[in-house]
């Protein structure tokens, strides 16, 4: 199976070309570069230095949030987009979840987003025996000292914090010392496993309302149901005119 | 007879997912326009990361829409064009990632198109351009006189100091205690009423092509606070006739000043705000009374909003002149005609 496989959930981005088990190319950039700019040209030369043309690639894998809500919908936007014009399968994998992977497969491990105010997005998984990430807590948005006190009933020694900011090592170092962090340099999405966990993730069967895993509602939305506002089923909110 | 142009467009800049398939930059095969009005009723106004998550919501749909209703399939298109600025930046990116990503997919030139250049276009369904024309631009992020010597070639003459027009229209509108888009509304009833607040016409003695409008909202807005403190009873009607009445003054000064400095064949008026019958029937009369030997486009109701259908005739210039953009393309949330 020939794999085009890319994340761009958050500052880095991450293209691979994973064909058959193997990563043929991978594209990488750490510094903040624009991923509107980047994203197509880097698939393109991934490709190239693949020897492969996008009529060869079976699968397209996205990395769909949580994460940067521009981010993601740059690569939830390419992604589907490709699938859709040129009838590929496509396959869309917590941009947690990726992170995780590039964890201890000993640790429970805690892949973490940086949603500002000492909030995160964060979830729980552990690697099964054959090296498949399982989820343990699912992908949420939480305040810092929320997470902690879930995760309380584990032994301390075991967690590991991936992709945390500086801020955040802080709070996770004063609640959990034994506990691994892992910073975000020290953990950059990486599209060629991003592939690996395609290779046994459910494909999307509906490619049009296939859309990023934001897992927070807009502030506007946010306040307009705290007023008591419910949202009626009888209204389309987007309509063809 | 030479071979037809295909082109497949995207306009995603504000609240509007659209994408259509022109030929030959005159004729509409398809135009799909999915809108989000509804959504951002529910908040007075757009908010840009809701309309942004609609469009991706909406993207893959309308272009499969969009080749359904022209029935032409990815090889019968010749290029792939979108708007890439003035707009909303996180819906821009939706149109700009979509549009770059069928280009890569189907090796089709890319256009990258200017969405006031859209908007000036949109006259191209309706009649022959014969240059140079005049253009007025019309609606809730703009406000400009634009003078197009040559296919592609635009001169900004005049544009808005503060508020767009379309933008006064919604803050007014929500004063009168009409929701978001008020323009339509605030037209009918100032249909129904009598110009009797002599409201500021901003701007009008001043020797030069720009406008501005938020004097005339504060006007309206203390008018009406003042009466509500000492319980008068306003009539709404009047108010819109009053507030109409203000900006069509403004609008028909200012583009008459302009029409005598650079004569024309041709008033092109363009943008959301062309709907309003006000302006439609204000500019007609102001050519009879004058005597002016021009013709006044206005584009039919469809195409007055945003939509993908106008970047498709824009884009058709760009293709025959070769003017083509790269997969790095990126968002110009400020892009204006002087900048390209």
């Amino acid at each position: 199976m020939k794999i085009l496989a890319f994340d761009t959930s958050n500052k880095p981005l991450s293209v691979a070309v994973f064909v058959d088990g193997k990563v043929l190319a991978h594209i990488e950039s750490t510094e903040k570069k624009t991923h509107s700019v980047s994203l197509l040209p880097d698939i393109q030369n991934g490709l190239q230095e693949a020897g492969l043309t996008m009529a060869d690639i079976d699968l397209i894998a996205v990395a769909k949030g949580p994460g940067s809500y521009t981010g993601v919908r740059i690569a939830v936007t390419v992604a589907k987009t490709l699938a859709d014009t040129l009838n590929k399968k496509l396959v869309g994998v917590s941009s947690l979840k990726l992170l995780a992977a590039n964890g201890d497969k000993k640790h429970l491990l805690v892949p973490l987003m940086d949603a500002r105010n000492d909030n995160a997005f964060a979830g729980v998984y552990v690697t099964n025996r054959d090296g498949r990430l399982l989820t343990v807590i699912a992908d949420h948005h939480t305040s810092m000292a929320n997470l902690f006190e879930t995760l309380k009933q584990y032994e301390p020694n075991e967690l590991e914090f991936i992709n945390a900011t500086p801020r955040l090592q802080e709070l996770i170092q004063k609640q959990f010392p034994e506990a691994t962090i892992v910073m975000s340099e020290d953990s950059l999405p990486d599209a060629g496993k991003l592939a690996k966990i395609a290779e046994t993730t459910r494909v999307v069967k509906d490619i049009d309302n296939f859309i990023p895993t934001y897992l927070r509602l807009t502030q506007a939305e946010h306040d307009w149901y705290a007023k008591g506002n419910k949202e009626d089923k009888n209204v389309s909110y987007v309509e063809e005119v | 007879m030479e071979k037809d142009t295909l082109i497949m467009s995207f306009e995603s800049s504000c609240d509007e997912t659209s994408v259509a398939i022109i030929k030959n930059g005159k004729e509409i095969l398809s135009n799909i326009i999915a809108t989000q009005i509804k959504s951002h009723q529910r908040f007075g106004g757009v908010v840009p990361e809701v309309a942004s998550r609609h469009h991706v919501e909406e993207v893959t749909h309308c272009i499969n829409l969009a080749l359904d209703e022209a029935k032409v399939g990815y090889s019968d298109l010749d290029a792939v064009a979108v708007t890439y600025g003035p707009g909303l930046v996180g819906s821009l990116l939706i149109g700009i990632m979509a549009a770059k990503t069928v280009a890569f997919a189907h090796n089709l030139p890319l256009i990258k198109v200017n969405h006031l250049a859209g908007h000036i276009y949109s006259a191209n369904f309706v009649t022959d351009l014969q240059y140079p024309f005049m253009s007025l631009l019309v609606s809730g992020g703009h406000t400009e006189i634009v003078l197009v010597t040559a296919p592609g070639v635009f001169h900004t003459l005049g544009d808005t100091r503060d508020d767009a027009v379309g933008e006064a229209y919604d803050k007014i509108g929500r004063i009168l205690g009409i929701n978001y888009p008020a323009g339509k509304k605030v037209d009918q009833m100032a249909a129904k009423g009598k110009d009797t607040f002599n409201f500021p016409r901003a701007m009008v003695q001043e020797d030069n092509l720009d406008f501005s409008f938020s004097g005339l909202k504060s006007a309206f807005i203390n008018r009406v606070h003042h009466a509500d403190q000492i319980h008068e009873q306003l009539n709404k009607d009047d108010l819109a006739a009053s507030f109409q009445g203000a900006v069509l003054d403004i609008l028909s000064n200012k583009t008459f000043r302009a029409l005598k400095q650079h004569p024309v064949k041709q008033l092109i008026v363009g943008g959301g705000v062309s709907a309003n019958q006000g302006l439609r029937k204000r500019l007609a009369e102001e050519i009879e009374k004058r005597h002016m030997d021009m013709e006044l486009v206005f584009p039919p109701l469809r195409l007055c909003g945003d939509n993908a259908a106008m970047i498709g005739a824009m884009a058709q210039i760009q293709y025959d002149k070769g003017d083509f953009a790269k997969l790095d393309l990126n968002a110009d949330p400020s892009l204006d005609f002087d900048m390209e």
